[in-house]
């Protein structure tokens, strides 16, 4: 899957998740700080992304995801 | 027909008490079948007839010390997430487990999910109301969430009347804040806000909100419905559960260290006694309910015996069978904005 696929899937995600305008979160959208997201709404998104993804993100890795870029990377490497 | 997922291997008694209160309970309860998830070495000897229920084997459980979270990401072949991930995926409509509390909390959130709208799901219980119009009361959050805000205060007003109407079939249930007076500028910040959002709701009739309660009444009945916060709700909770055992405790040993006379008079009360038990019961009144999430989720205490489970099924199929669930959410979908608000 391409960068800009994955990318444009975690944005709609994360605007879906949270009832957002997806035009308003970009790749620099700090999770914790722009959306408010706390541990609840952190831990029912990683589960989503698990779903979409079909890939499992451990407590340690979901922990480094802070921006919406790492999510991407992260998932991006997970499917090399 | 209803399918109702049960863990059989959650609880101190599993899976004997729960196998044989799910037989119970199916006996009383033919258009309802049931899904048991658990180590079918262990559940399927147990089974007498095996009429309405599926037995599904599941390879691991979920311990009643471990994290919850963590347990439920890792543990997907533990018969409480295999039975959560039934109702997700629309092969049940309601989970049971009398297992860890914190991990049916979490598959009740993030497996079965949150109505929309609803920021936090919360634990409601049934106690007995010992005054009042009515012999029991529904309070919430006991205990899933240690912060509340005032908007999820207001929610579970909305939530706890949805239950107190359909499960308890009371008529314009009364809503009470637990605060710490009952004037209406006691408490901290988030209680007063509370107090005025749910004031009102009762202004737009969505809920017929009474005022404060004070945690020394609730025995009493001062309302149908009891709205804390997490942290409180447990602690009064936990209080009325210790105080009402430690009188117990204190009139029994007061009429056996007693004289002969003393001993007499109480084998006279023993009667009185035992009424007064089953009044303090509220197993008769089910489990505890996640409430706000997508389906019924449903836990009995973990020393449950099979009377226990078979009450707590009782309850699950009330709360199928009056659509507790998709009026709640119509509900909360419809005045969405309203709900989320903070008071001005």
């Amino acid at each position: 899957m391409e960068r800009q696929e994955i990318l444009d899937k975690v944005i709609t995600l994360v605007a879906d998740h949270f009832e957002l305008d997806p035009a308003s979160i970009t790749g620099e959208t700090n999770l914790t700080k722009d959306i408010d997201a706390d541990s609840i709404d952190f831990v029912e998104l990683v589960l989503e992304m698990e779903d979409e993804f079909g890939a499992e993100i451990s407590d340690e890795d979901a922990e480094k995801l802070i921006t919406v870029n790492n999510t991407v990377d992260y998932i991006a490497s997970r499917a090399k | 027909m209803y399918k109702i997922a049960v863990d059989a291997m959650g609880g101190d008694n599993a899976p004997e008490a729960i196998v044989a209160g799910i037989e119970q309970a199916r006996d009383k309860m033919p258009d309802t079948e049931f899904l048991l998830f658990g180590q079918l070495d262990k559940v399927k000897p147990l089974v007498k007839n095996e009429e309405r229920l599926t037995l599904i084997q599941s390879d691991e459980i979920v311990e009643m010390g471990e994290e919850p979270v963590k347990a439920i990401r890792r543990k997907k072949q533990s018969s409480l997430v295999m039975a959560a991930q039934a109702v997700k995926d629309g092969e049940a409509e309601a989970i049971f487990s009398a297992g860890n509390t914190g991990a049916l909390l979490a598959v009740g959130i993030f497996t079965v999910g949150r109505i929309r709208g609803i920021d936090r799901p919360a634990l409601l219980t049934v106690l007995p109301a010992l005054d009042g119009p009515h012999d029991a009361f529904a309070m919430m959050d006991v205990g899933a969430n240690a912060e509340n805000r005032s908007t999820h205060l207001y929610q579970y007003g909305i939530l706890g009347s949805f239950y107190a109407q359909e499960v308890l079939g009371y008529d314009n249930p009364r809503v009470g804040l637990l605060n710490n007076g009952a004037e209406e500028d006691k408490g901290d910040p988030i209680h007063k806000e509370a107090h005025q959002l749910l004031k009102h709701g009762a202004s737009q009739s969505y809920l017929n909100f009474v005022g404060n309660v004070e945690s020394r009444d609730l025995l009493q009945g001062p309302a149908d419905v009891v709205v804390a916060d997490g942290f409180s709700g447990n602690a009064a909770l936990k209080a009325t559960e210790g105080t009402a055992l430690a009188m117990l405790r204190l009139i029994k040993h007061t009429i056996l260290d007693g004289n002969v006379k003393t001993k007499l008079a109480g084998l006279m009360l023993k009667p009185a006694m035992k009424d007064i038990q089953s009044q303090l019961d509220y197993s008769q009144h089910g489990g505890a309910v996640v409430i706000g999430v997508k389906a019924p989720v449903v836990k009995t205490h973990g020393s449950a015996g099979p009377s226990a489970v078979a009450n707590t099924m009782g309850q699950i199929h009330t709360m199928l069978e009056t659509d507790l669930v998709s009026k709640t959410e119509a509900f909360v979908a419809e005045h969405k904005s309203d709900l989320s608000k903070s008071a001005e």
